[in-house]
């Protein structure tokens, strides 16, 4: 099956965006980013910590909804999902 | 009632929204909080509009690296407040409005005197514990807060209408870390004129708020595109479940 990942900001910037990829059924939401995340360590820093969690400031949606970063680790993608991965941007 | 200098200077936007909503301009008080890069953009705009009277908060002094992005200084001011650099600028812009520059550190103990009686609060803040500061004001009373960030050639805004939108907490319930961040001026411009444009739709009444969607710049795409938002109930700021805070809300 088929997800798209769109990233915003600096971290599109590090990892590109509208990335179509084909995953595995049974793919988690949080496993699914960071296989992408780590083709760039600087990207992947952006993201996630050093325990592999998101960040706490990241924002995650998916299909339009917001994920909660905690419920990502258990929150399946499903073919045609479209995945958002922002930060906040915080410069005025 | 407005002079013949007024009636002229205001003529191609009365065409808009008439003399009402030029009315509407004149007995508004807007609080931008900033004199920087979103700051320039959002006080120049609501000044040449004809805001009754603009309150503009900022603690710096006009540093060199400051100029490619906040035009409301220019060389000759490094060095100088930026809020005295500020109030030069927006008098001379239009001497028919009061502009009501403080130079001060928006913090808890004053952010709710300082924002007084505005009817708005323009977000040109450079970090988040100031936001969701002013963000909370907001909701306390009831007043809009006009969302702007920008960082490189990214930007995002959104208005925020306590009540019947998300709040900033409930879009971005953690801050990021501070940085020094990256910008080029241009895109302090698009996100702030936003900004001041939402205001000017908002006191005058006309056109769609730009309410429950976040704005999204891309300017090295050249392309803008939104996501659609929505209320947390269980926001700490202003969800119905969620702890009050000090400053106080309203439902």
């Amino acid at each position: 099956m088929t997800v798209k990942i769109r990233f915003f900001a600096q971290f599109r910037e590090l990892l590109g965006t509208d990335i179509m990829t084909d995953v595995a059924a049974g793919t988690m939401f949080t496993s699914l980013i960071t296989s992408v995340a780590k083709k760039n360590p600087e990207g992947y820093a952006a993201i996630f910590d050093e325990n592999g969690a998101f960040h706490e400031f990241v924002i995650l949606m998916k299909n339009g909804k917001r994920i909660d970063n905690a419920d990502a680790a258990r929150t399946a993608v499903m073919d045609g999902d479209e995945i958002a991965v922002f930060p906040p941007v915080a410069g005025g | 009632m407005f002079s013949e200098r007024e009636l002229e200077r205001y003529k191609r936007q009365m065409m808009l929204f008439g003399e009402d909503g030029q009315e509407r301009l004149k007995k508004a008080q807007i609080f931008i909080a900033g004199a920087g890069g979103l700051g320039s953009p959002v006080s120049i705009y609501l000044a040449v509009a004809g805001v009754g009277k603009i309150t503009i908060v900022d603690m710096d002094e006009v540093d060199g690296t400051n100029l490619n992005r906040q035009i409301l200084h220019y060389d000759r001011d490094i060095g100088r407040k930026k809020t005295a650099s500020a109030e030069e600028k927006l008098r001379e812009l239009n001497p028919d409005i009061i502009v009501n520059a403080i130079n001060m550190k928006i913090d808890a103990s004053n952010a709710k005197k300082l924002v007084g009686n505005a009817d708005g609060i323009v977000d040109a803040m450079d970090n988040y514990p100031t936001r969701y500061l002013l963000n909370d004001i907001a909701i306390a009373k009831k007043i809009p807060f006009f969302h702007g960030g920008i960082r490189g050639f990214y930007g995002q805004a959104t208005t925020i209408i306590p009540g019947s939108t998300p709040c900033l907490k409930c879009i971005f319930p953690k801050a990021p870390p501070k940085e020094l961040f990256p910008v080029v001026g241009v895109t302090a411009g698009i996100i702030g004129t936003l900004q001041s444009n939402e205001v000017i739709k908002y006191l005058t009444g006309t056109g769609e708020l730009l309410t429950n969607r976040l704005f999204i710049w891309d300017g090295m795409q050249a392309h803008a595109e939104e996501i659609c938002i929505e209320r947390n109930p269980s926001c700490e700021a202003c969800g119905s479940t969620g702890k009050k805070k000090k400053t106080g809300k309203k439902k």
